[in-house]
């Protein structure tokens, strides 16, 4: 009887383990698949980019030759860098690391103040501060966008770089956001902080600011995009190429009558560089946060 | 020392009063890298050739451009000069946003306009004219001559001798069977809805079948958008894109000169010529827009340049538009582009539309059965609810339903404004 359970045993375990394999072979070749649908549209607009004939790219796009270049070329690449005059590629990259830098550098310093203050601070009635925040959250931008020109207007902003910062500094997301993380550190270590007698600011600047890089990583990778591709907006509020980001400036390939994909999709390549940079840099603690955030539930 | 010192702030002072005493004017417009460089240029000549001028160009994306113009108007920005879509001139006027353009534009010019460029730069109610424009525009028949001489279609020499309904669906037909073609005709459905296109290039089918978006002379919709001939029209249409006829909008905007050339027919604007021209050689053929009832239509009118009631230096900004229209390096690259005359001096300088010229009948449809975009304040809910409804059908819905919702938002528009007057009294 043992002698024939033993084998038993051995092979309902080989089943199992065989069992589990198949399982991590169907999982993978899920996420492979997954990943490639993700990918595809990024991997379409680098091989476009790298073709030097606009309507082939047009006539590509239905089928798989849109994944394949014959003969790559960077003259696409060249014809953008070398554009002068009102429609300067490199002015506006320029212009949109500056937007992106300053947006993100104030929005930071805003936002988790203003998380900490909701999450430590004596202020009364924060709860009912939390929940406007979390209200104006619901809002969407495009129905106040009018409004905010005529008030950007009124206040002498239009074609500066300011407009297309100040009004974005401020965000209930991100304030929302730190709160959230600033709240889920220990308590002790606000009262240790109080007892040796350091102020409010200082227990922020000094102590859960270093603490909360994750929250400042998530903030500034989720703000850098926001910043990086706005459209509308710029094109509301600027005149000229002086203020004006690259985002902007790639609709001028999307004509009345024509479409300069090449040029598009190398402009696109372009413009997807920085904001790639921002995201592996930091990647790490963007990722941290969102599993600490997911594990504290 | 204190002279000197007094002199150089004087001095100073002067230059600084003479920099200031420059007349500044801002000139709003759209367009492709090509013209965004081209009308920099012109604004560089212009300011060497009047130096108490500064030209500061507003450059709005085309997809924007509309979102743009209200920002300007809520925030009291309005440029001196802007670039507008013909159709919406209308609605610009009768808000009060452009004067009359007759007193400050060079009497030449005046002169030299067509027809149709006159048309669409006047305003129905007071008959003034608004906006002048270099070029005008129209949409032909492109075809492909191998596939149409395989299926033995007869080739219309001129707008008299277009095709009629039933010529043009058998040649669909048979097209749609002849080995090679993926589809019959590319109607542009890339362009979207984003654009004028469907407004602009399908209208006229309608009107050529009988009827029109909207009555134009009572100003109503309901009855005439959703009337049996539209309904009629659009079903036709709907019918070429369930049998797999149209190039679906997911494919782009040229199958028709793509690659083993998988469309056989387009139904193109002017500005398709020259690409496809520069690829097809002698297998392209230009003609007329078929006739789908009662009569022949085409569309007309394009971006055009009006002087806004804000500017505070209309003579120098009619100098501008005047400095423009007449620069010979943007005639050139006009020309190049395959821009469509609306100016004879321009016409003449055009050999593609001169008589044999290649696409001399698309300047014959101009004469002949041009019908412009309906001129009233209304138009931008006019066109935003038909395009609506044209999506809606193309994709399978009900025609009958689609139009009649579409004239019915736009007659809500219309009363909601009390008929825009004086506009519906006048006419």
């Amino acid at each position: 009887m043992s002698d024939l359970a033993i084998p038993t045993l051995q092979s309902e375990a080989q089943r199992e383990r065989s069992a589990i394999g198949s399982l991590r072979l169907v999982q993978t070749a899920c996420i492979l698949v997954i990943a490639l649908v993700i990918v595809s549209p990024l991997f379409m607009l680098l091989i476009a980019s790298l073709k030097d004939d606009r309507f082939q790219i047009l006539a590509d796009m239905g089928s798989f030759r849109a994944f394949w270049v014959s003969n790559p070329t960077l003259s696409n690449f060249a014809e953008v860098s070398n554009l002068s005059g009102e429609l300067a590629f490199g002015r506006y990259l320029l212009n949109s690391l500056f937007i992106l830098g300053c947006t993100v550098g104030a929005g930071l310093i805003v936002n988790s103040m203003a998380g900490f203050v909701l999450a430590w601070g004596t202020l009364r009635g924060r709860a009912v501060v939390l929940s406007l925040v979390i209200a104006l959250y619901v809002i969407p931008q495009e129905s106040i966008i009018m409004p905010l020109v005529i008030m950007m207007s009124r206040a002498g902003m239009t074609d500066t770089f300011a407009v297309q910062i100040v009004p974005w500094i401020a965000s209930p997301l991100y304030i929302f956001l730190f709160y959230q993380f600033f709240a889920q550190l220990p308590k002790e270590l606000f009262e240790a902080a109080e007892m040796d007698g350091a102020s409010v600011f200082r227990i922020y600047r000094s102590i859960f600011l270093p603490l909360s890089l994750p929250a400042l990583a998530t903030v500034s990778i989720l703000m850098g995009i926001e910043s990086w591709n706005q459209y509308l907006w710029p094109t509301l509020v600027t005149q000229t190429d002086h203020a004006r980001p690259i985002a902007v400036a790639i609709a001028t390939f999307f004509g009345q009558d024509s479409i300069y994909w090449d040029r598009a999709m190398a402009a696109s390549v372009l413009m997807m560089i920085p904001i790639l940079a921002l995201y592996l840099a930091f990647q790490r603690w963007f990722v941290s946060s969102f599993v600490g955030s997911a594990v504290k539930g | 020392m204190g002279n000197r010192l007094l002199s150089f702030l004087m001095a100073s002072v002067a230059l600084g009063g003479l920099a200031e005493a420059k007349t500044v004017i801002h000139v709003m417009h759209q367009g492709d890298p090509g013209w965004v460089s081209t009308y920099g240029e012109v604004a560089k000549r212009f300011e060497a050739a009047n130096p108490d001028v500064d030209v500061e160009l507003i450059y709005a994306p085309h997809d924007a451009y509309n979102e743009k113009f209200s920002a300007a108007v809520m925030s009291k920005q309005l440029p001196d000069v802007m670039e507008l879509d013909a159709p919406f001139l209308a609605n610009y006027v009768w808000s009060g946003y452009l004067q009359p353009i007759k007193p400050l534009i060079d009497k030449d010019i005046l002169d030299d306009m067509t027809e149709s460029n006159i048309a669409q730069g006047t305003y129905p109610v007071d008959k003034e004219l608004y906006a002048v424009g270099l070029t005008d525009s129209s949409v032909v028949l492109y075809g492909n001559r191998k596939y149409l001489e395989a299926i033995g279609a007869r080739i219309p020499k001129g707008v008299d001798d277009a095709w009629t309904r039933e010529e043009f669906e058998d040649y669909l037909e048979k097209l749609s069977k002849l080995e090679g073609v993926k589809w019959p005709i590319d109607t542009f459905r890339g362009y979207g809805i984003k654009t004028e296109w469907i407004t602009y290039a399908y209208g006229p089918i309608l009107q050529s079948a009988g009827c029109d978006l909207i009555d134009r002379k009572a100003w109503k919709s309901v009855g005439t958008l959703d009337s049996d001939a539209c309904v009629d029209a659009l079903t036709m249409m709907q019918k070429w894109v369930k049998n797999g006829w149209v190039v679906p909008q997911s494919s782009g905007t040229n199958q028709f000169f793509a690659e083993g050339h998988p469309a056989a027919l387009a139904l193109g604007g002017h500005w398709f010529y020259a690409e496809a021209a520069a690829s097809m050689k002698d297998d392209i053929v230009v003609m007329p827009l078929p006739t789908f009832g009662p009569k022949g239509a085409s569309p007309n009118g394009t971006w055009i340049w009006g002087i806004t009631t804000a500017s505070e230096h209309p003579d120098v900004a009619g100098r501008f538009v005047s400095f423009m229209l007449k620069d010979k390096a943007l005639r050139d690259y006009a020309r190049e582009d395959s821009a469509y005359p609306g100016l004879k001096s321009f016409a003449a300088d055009s050999p593609l539309y001169a008589n044999g010229g290649p696409m001399a009948v698309s300047f014959e449809q101009a004469s002949k059965t041009a019908v412009a975009r309906p001129p009233h304040p209304a138009y931008p809910i006019i066109t935003s609810a038909f395009m609506g409804a044209v999506d809606e059908i193309f994709n399978g819905g009900d025609v009958k339903a689609a139009l009649t919702a579409a004239a019915e938002k736009i007659d809500e528009d219309i009363e909601e404004n009390d008929g825009y007057p004086p506009f519906g009294e006048q006419q």
